[in-house]
C-alpha cells in the first residue's frame, strides 16, 4: 500500500471537512478562471473584428456607438451621412480603402448590410457556394446565418424594416435572392447578410413606378450609414480624424481607441472580481491549513503508530502534504471545470444577446500560474501545520489513552 | 530449526524522564525462540522498559542489542527501519488507522518498510484470528474482541523477530485471558517470533517459563 492511497483515504474519511475546503477552493478557482477567460475572449474577439479598419466616419454622436454599430454590428447607428460628403476620403493619399456601409433592414434578426465586395476581402471571407452579388437584391450569406436559417443558393426572402426581428414592417415588394454562401470566418461577417448599397437604397424608396426618376433625382443625395477606412500611412491617423471632426458634419471614430476605452471600463470590473476571488483563494488556503492542522492533531496516535511501522518523519510529512495536494488538485480541477461550464453557459447568453458565442479553450498560462499559486499555498499550509510532526513523541503519544 | 542465538541482550539499562522518575532495569538475556514474561506492579516502569526495548525512546544509560544489532549505534532513520522490519508491537490501547479497513490495516503494516504485500499471509492470519468476515469493515466498526485480535494480527503480520506486548490481557475475563494468551503464543510460534509480554496480570504466569519480575 502506498502513502498516496493512505493520504487519499485520510482525505475522504472526513467528508464535511473535505467539502468545506473544496467548496472554497472551487469557488475561488472557478471565479478567477471564468472572469479571465471571459475578458480574454471578449478582448480577442473585439480585436479580430476591428482589425481591418482604422477609422469609421459616420454621423455625429457617440464615437463608441458608431464603432459598435458600424464595425461590430451590435448597436444602432448614430444616423446617416451623405455619400457625397464622404467622397473626398477616396481621394486622400493617406487612405488605402474607404468602404461605405449602409443598413436598416434585417431578416429574422440578422442584419442586412449594403456594402462593396471590398468589405468581404477585408475580413478574408471566402465563398463556400455560389457567387458574389452583382445586382441589387442579390445577397451573400454569412456562415452562421446560413447555418441557423438553413438558407441555400437560390432561396428568396423578404426583409423587415429596422434592425430587430420584432419589426412588423416588411419590404414585400423587394424580395432578396441568395446568390452565395460564405465560409465561417469567426468574425462579424458570419452573422450578416451582405448585399450591395443599391439594394438598401432601393428598398427604402417608395413608389415603384417612379423608380427610375427617383434614382436620378436622389443620385446626389445618396446616404450611407458610415464609411470604414483603412489607412495607407500612419500620418492619416494623425491628420484625418481631426480634420473630419472639425470641418465636416460627420464624425471620425477610431475603433482601436474606442475599444481600448471600453475594455478599460470592463477592466476595473475584472480586477475587482479577481481581487475578491484571490481573497477567497487565501481563505481556502487558510481552510486547508486548518483542516491539515486538525488532521494532524486528531491523528497524532496514528502518525506515531506509523512511526512504529518504520516510517520516517519525512514520510509522515509527505503523507500530510499528499493529503493537501490531493485536496488542492481536486479543488482546482473542479473549479476549473466549473469556470468552463460557466463560459459554456454564458456563451448561450452572449450568443442570444450580442450574437457572439464564446469558445471553450484548454488551460492557458494564467491558469497554470493560478495553479502554481494554489500549490504554493498548499506547501506553505503543510509546512506550517506539520511542525508538531517533528516534535512527535511516539512513546508518550501511544501510551496516552 | 534455527540455531539458538541471543535475541535480546541488555546491559545495565537505565532510563530517566526529564524532571521525572528514574528507572534501573535488570539485565535481560533472551535466546531466539524463547518467550519472556515481565511482571511488575503499576508505576514501576513496565511500559517505559517496553518502549526502550522497542527503540521508541533511547535509553539514558546501558546498552540493548536485538538480534545482534546494538540499538544505540543506529541513527534515527536506521532505528525506524529496524523497528519496522524486526519488531512487532501490541499496545495496551488499540491503535489502528481509522480511515482504513481491517484488510488495509494489515497490508499497510506489511508495506513498510519492505513494500512487499503478502495477501495470502494477511488472509490466513485473519482467518485464524476470526477476522475473515470483517476484512472489508472499517476498524471503527469492530467489536472490542475483534479489535484485540486485529491488534495481535498487526503485531505479527510482518513476521518480526520479537513482538512486544503491553498488558494484552488487562481487560479480559479468565476464559478470554487464557484464549488470547494461547492465540498469541500459537501465532508467535507460527511466525517464528519471540514474545515479550509485560503485565501485572498474574493469571498468565502459568503460560510462560521465562519470567522476570521488576
Amino acid at each position: 500500500m502506498s502513502l498516496g492511497f493512505l493520504a487519499f483515504r485520510n482525505m475522504v474519511s472526513k467528508p464535511l471537512n473535505l467539502l468545506l475546503s473544496l467548496l472554497l477552493l472551487v469557488l475561488s478557482v472557478s471565479l478567477v478562471t471564468f472572469v479571465l477567460q471571459l475578458s480574454k475572449q471578449l478582448g480577442s474577439q473585439l480585436d479580430k473584428n476591428i482589425a481591418p479598419f482604422d477609422m469609421v466616419v459616420g454621423a455625429k454622436g457617440s464615437p463608441l456607438q458608431l464603432v459598435l454599430s458600424s464595425v461590430l454590428h451590435v448597436d444602432v447607428p448614430t444616423g446617416n451621412i451623405l455619400m457625397e460628403e464622404a467622397e473626398f476620403l477616396n481621394k486622400s493619399p493617406f487612405i488605402e480603402a474607404a468602404i461605405p456601409v449602409s443598413y436598416g433592414d434585417n431578416y429574422k434578426g440578422y442584419r442586412i448590410l449594403g456594402t462593396e465586395h471590398a468589405y468581404l476581402d477585408k475580413y478574408q471571407a471566402v465563398l463556400s457556394e455560389g457567387n458574389l452579388f452583382t445586382k441589387p437584391f442579390e445577397v451573400v450569406v454569412g456562415g452562421i446565418v446560413a447555418q441557423k436559417l438553413g438558407l441555400k443558393v437560390g432561396d428568396t426572402f423578404v426583409s423587415s424594416h429596422g434592425l430587430a426581428s420584432t419589426s412588423i414592417e416588411a419590404h414585400e415588394d423587394h424580395p432578396f435572392v441568395v446568390k452565395g454562401l460564405l465560409k465561417p470566418t469567426g468574425t462579424v461577417i458570419d452573422r450578416l447578410l451582405i448585399t450591395n448599397l443599391e439594394s438598401i437604397w432601393e428598398a427604402h424608396e417608395h413608389g415603384d413606378e417612379h423608380e427610375e426618376e427617383h434614382e436620378k433625382e436622389h443620385e446626389e443625395e445618396r446616404e450611407v450609414t458610415s464609411v470604414l477606412v483603412k489607412f495607407k500611412n500612419p500620418l492619416g491617423m494623425v491628420q484625418l480624424p481631426r480634420f473630419i471632426n472639425e470641418n465636416t458634419s460627420m464624425q471620425a471614430a477610431m475603433p482601436g481607441f474606442e475599444i481600448q476605452r471600453l475594455m478599460g471600463l470592463l477592466g476595473s470590473g475584472v480586477k475587482t472580481i479577481n481581487g475578491i476571488a484571490l481573497a477567497i483563494l487565501l481563505v481556502s488556503g487558510l481552510s486547508i491549513f486548518i483542516s491539515l492542522l486538525k488532521t494532524i492533531r486528531e491523528r497524532r496516535q496514528e502518525l506515531a503508530l506509523l512511526r512504529t511501522y518504520g516510517l520516517r518523519t519525512s514520510q509522515l510529512l509527505w503523507l500530510v502534504f499528499l493529503e493537501g495536494l490531493f485536496l488542492t488538485l481536486t479543488g482546482f480541477f473542479m473549479g476549473w471545470l466549473l469556470g468552463r461550464l460557466g463560459i459554456w453557459a454564458a456563451s448561450y447568453f452572449t450568443q442570444a444577446s450580442y450574437g457572439y458565442g464564446l469558445q471553450l479553450f484548454g488551460p492557458d498560462l494564467s491558469e497554470l500560474i493560478l495553479l502554481g499559486v494554489a500549490l504554493l499555498i498548499t506547501i506553505l499550509a503543510t509546512l506550517l501545520a506539520s511542525t508538531s510532526i517533528f516534535k512527535l513523541n511516539i512513546s508518550k503519544t501511544l501510551s496516552d489513552a | 530449526m534455527l540455531k539458538l542465538f541471543d535475541l535480546i541482550k541488555t546491559d545495565t539499562l537505565q532510563f530517566s524522564y526529564t524532571n521525572g522518575p528514574e528507572f534501573t532495569f535488570p539485565d535481560i538475556n533472551l535466546k531466539s525462540g524463547e518467550h519472556l514474561l515481565i511482571l511488575g506492579p503499576s508505576g514501576i516502569g513496565k511500559t517505559t522498559l517496553l518502549h526502550v526495548l522497542a527503540g521508541l525512546i533511547p535509553a539514558t544509560k546501558g546498552s540493548i542489542s536485538i538480534a545482534g544489532t546494538n540499538l544505540g549505534s543506529l541513527s534515527r532513520r536506521a532505528m525506524d527501519r529496524f523497528r519496522g522490519s524486526y519488531i512487532g508491537l501490541i499496545f495496551q490501547q488499540y491503535h489502528f488507522i481509522r480511515s482504513l479497513t481491517v484488510y488495509e490495516n494489515l497490508t499497510l503494516r506489511q508495506s513498510f518498510p519492505k513494500k512487499i504485500v503478502d495477501k495470502v499471509r494477511a488472509e490466513e492470519l485473519a482467518q485464524r484470528l476470526g477476522l475473515l468476515d470483517n476484512l472489508n469493515k472499517k476498524v471503527t466498526h469492530l467489536s472490542q474482541g475483534q479489535q484485540q485480535r486485529l491488534s495481535i494480527a498487526l503485531g505479527l503480520i510482518h513476521k518480526p523477530d520479537v513482538v512486544f506486548a503491553d498488558e494484552p490481557t488487562s481487560n479480559l475475563d479468565d476464559t478470554n485471558c487464557s484464549k488470547v494468551i494461547e492465540l498469541l503464543k500459537e501465532e508467535a510460534e507460527r511466525s517464528k517470533s519471540s514474545l515479550v509480554i509485560i503485565t501485572h496480570d498474574h493469571r498468565i504466569k502459568s503460560h510462560f517459563e521465562n519470567q522476570l519480575t521488576l
